[in-house]
């Protein structure tokens, strides 16, 4: 059935907004006759429409009145217009306070966003079809847009709109002349704030929806202090950790990503984001040739941050080729491939990891404890996503212990650091900034990504076959022999 | 009876046409309504508008019993052609939708009126620039020419609780339509295809245009004074056309 505001079926309520009520109360304070804002009026060719302030009045009685300091006051200012408690006359799209002679007026309350009421669209349909009539059919850009779309998937309402919408014009146009222009460029102002145009942020932007109501108290029934109650008691059995110790970890691990955080320090050459230059993420795509040297930087961290960079792993692999011993990276990776993969691969998966990795006389046979080998071997008579579990972390431990630091003093990891390449920042102007952000285009598509890497790892298996089949010879032959 | 095919025909197009005009009243009376509640806590709010809102609501109220009992009759009956039954699908929808305006319109007006009420002191009413009254609104949603006021002094509150109560009536409504009658609303293909809101209001007239212009902050030359010169105009070419036949008649009869 149609989703109606109060009974909605689909279960999504906005989160809380606190300030909402809050500003409410300075915005009636700021009506005061005497103590409020400072009033003028606004004379159109005939008309004068009153109650209009101007900018630098409002942002004086701010001050006055919250004891803070100019910038403060208008940073407050602009979110009242954000919100919309406060729209523009002139300029309407840009809804900020400016320090100046510039006109605003108060909005009506029905137009005040409030928590409860989403803006529907049924409504910003209805105001479409409005502005359709008054502009005689001419809308921008980016309101036909949004007509057509409403239009296409709204259409079994589409004759009730267009109804209420004339009837809405008709009952308009009884009004006195200034009353119109008003009301017009309330409703405008709304939308503004609850549609905003492209490339326009909207200060009522709030994220995921919720999904339990929060303005109702949860009632105190049985279930609930069941619930509380299981909830401490898991709580107690946690293991704990002293705080000096985990305080030290967190100490540790600041200290070492401090420089990589994109919040604190500025990612080079430019954060995308923000200058809509995409250069950083082309320097560190998965599979390109010279690293950046805070990537290099960072395999230096840990083993895991090694691993799981597909260009650091990449690396160390070429070192253990020239180590041979490949084989421990390799059960690694078909491990976490068979973590990965779908469930009706897991028998087959589970055989061939068997007889490449664990059988004695194996080709690449790894070197694990025997009561890891045990429950490994027993497990994969019913094999399951992680019956490999064991084995892989005893490898991964293994290589962490002793393979990694021999590669981080090897001449292929010093190698790799000395070409390593350091980006230098961009310092983009206005003006390239708005072409930066006009020549926006897709990037390649990820399921065109996804098939070149299908072809590289095709081609891996290839090579590393043949070698495969020369090992098991001489293997096969060493066995022979003997 | 050989008549009694068309019989039942002429009978469904009356209650079709029925349906409508009583649709079409519902509409105009929410039109009027949301305008209505738009202008509450504003400086163009005062007993007047609170006693407006209470009448349309009323109107609303039994424009929308009278349109379900109809639409619910309609609808339940099994013998319709499905054409038929398509358009009272279709009216069905564009009930519901108008009910569903109400429903929120009411909510709204009830939570701005209890944040301003009206026999405070010291009134805090926002400046919206709306100083006009809205009683032609509220006269075109009762249809009737001007609009006679007897409520008493303290209609804001007395009329408060009325409006709760009102609301839980509609909620109900709304609740029991959902239950009994089985229309799928997404099924429903609409008469009027994008843009059609241009088609019958090609009259739009110059007045509003010219003012509105203002707003949009294009340097437009102000159209606004011209209806008045062209009424003006108009009276000055009827009488003078008025005057012409005397004389011309006072010459034929004396010649």
């Amino acid at each position: 059935m149609t989703i109606i505001s109060d009974r909605d079926h689909a279960q999504h309520y906005r989160p809380r907004m606190a300030c909402l009520k809050k500003v409410e109360a300075i915005v009636v304070q700021m009506q005061h006759p005497t103590n409020g804002v400072k009033r003028s009026e606004q004379k159109l060719n005939i008309t004068t429409i009153p109650h209009v302030m101007a900018g630098q009045d409002i942002i004086a009685w701010i001050v006055n009145h919250m004891k803070i300091n100019n910038e403060e006051a208008q940073a407050f200012g602009t979110m009242l217009v954000a919100y919309g408690y406060i729209y523009p006359l002139q300029d309407h799209i840009r809804l900020v306070l400016k320090p100046d002679g510039s006109l605003y007026r108060f909005q009506t309350p029905y137009f005040w966003p409030v928590q409860k009421w989403r803006p529907e669209d049924t409504d910003y349909a209805i105001y479409l079809a409005k502005r359709n009539i008054r502009k005689k059919g001419i809308l921008n850009v980016y309101e036909q847009e949004e007509y057509n779309k409403l239009h296409k998937w709204m259409n079994h309402k589409w004759d009730f709109i267009v109804m209420q919408a004339k009837e809405q014009y008709q009952a308009g146009k009884e009004r006195k002349k200034p009353d119109r222009v008003v009301f017009d460029c309330q409703e405008r102002a709304y939308w503004i704030v609850h549609r905003p145009p492209p490339q326009t942020h909207s200060a009522m932007d709030y994220g995921v929806d919720r999904h339990i109501d929060p303005n109702t108290e949860e009632k105190e029934t049985c279930e609930y202090y069941r619930r509380i109650i299981i909830y401490t008691q898991q709580a107690v059995m946690r293991s704990k950790v002293k705080s000096s110790v985990s305080l030290g970890a967190f100490v540790k691990y600041m200290t070492t990503y401090k420089e990589h955080d994109p919040f604190l320090v500025p990612c080079l050459p430019s954060n995308p984001w923000q200058t809509d230059d995409d250069l950083y993420w082309e320097l560190n795509v998965s599979n390109v040739d010279v690293p950046t040297k805070m990537r290099v930087e960072r395999w230096s961290f840990s083993f895991f941050e090694l691993l799981s960079d597909p260009r650091g792993r990449a690396d160390f692999k070429i070192f253990l080729k020239k180590e041979f011993s490949g084989e421990n990276l390799a059960f690694w990776e078909a491990a976490e491939e068979m973590k990965w993969d779908a469930a009706s691969s897991m028998s087959e998966k589970a055989e061939s990891i068997f007889k490449t990795f664990l059988t004695p006389g194996a080709p690449r046979w790894i070197n694990i404890d025997g009561r890891t080998m045990g429950l490994t071997v027993k497990g994969l008579e019913h094999p399951h996503r992680y019956v490999l579990d064991a084995a892989q972390n005893h490898i991964f431990m293994l290589m962490k212990k002793d393979t990694f630091y021999r590669y981080l003093k090897s001449p292929v990891y010093k190698d790799v650091q000395k070409k390593a390449i350091s980006p230098a920042p961009h310092t983009f102007t206005d003006v390239q900034l708005q072409q930066n952000s006009r020549n926006r285009r897709p990037s390649i598509h990820p399921i065109i990504t996804w098939q070149q890497e299908q072809e590289e790892k095709a081609k891996a298996a290839a090579a590393a076959g043949p070698v495969d089949l020369k090992k098991l010879k001489e293997m096969t032959s060493k066995l022979d022999r003997k | 009876m050989t008549r009694g095919k068309s019989g039942i025909h002429s009978y469904a197009n009356m209650g079709k046409d029925e349906c409508k005009t009583m649709l079409d009243a519902l509409n105009k009376v929410t039109a009027c309504y949301r305008h209505l509640v738009s202008a509450l806590g504003s400086t163009s709010d005062s007993q007047n508008l609170r006693e407006e809102l209470k009448k349309t609501r009323k109107k609303a109220q039994e424009l929308a019993v009278a349109n379900r009992t109809k639409l619910t009759a309609l609808l339940k009956d099994k013998n319709t052609s499905t054409d038929d039954r398509a358009e009272y699908e279709r009216l069905w929808v564009l009930f519901s939708s108008s009910m569903e305006l109400l429903e929120v319109d009411m909510k709204r007006s009830l939570e701005i009126g209890q944040d301003f009420p009206l026999k405070v002191p010291t009134r805090h009413l926002i400046q919206t620039g709306m100083t006009g009254s809205t009683t032609t609104v509220a006269a075109r949603a009762m249809s009737v020419q001007n609009m006679k006021y007897e409520g008493d002094a303290n209609i804001d509150t007395t009329d408060l609780k009325e409006l709760e109560n009102e609301i839980e009536k509609v909620d109900q409504m709304m609740e029991e339509m959902e239950m009994k009658v089985q229309v799928a609303p997404w099924a429903v293909e609409a008469k009027q295809e994008a843009g059609a809101e241009l088609k019958s209001t090609v009259s739009v007239g110059n007045s509003s245009v010219g003012v509105i212009s203002i707003c949009e902050e294009e340097p437009k030359e102000t159209v606004e004074g011209e209806t008045d010169l062209m009424k003006v105009f108009a009276g000055i070419i009827f009488t003078a056309v008025l005057l012409i036949a005397g004389i011309l008649g006072y010459l034929v009869i004396n010649l």
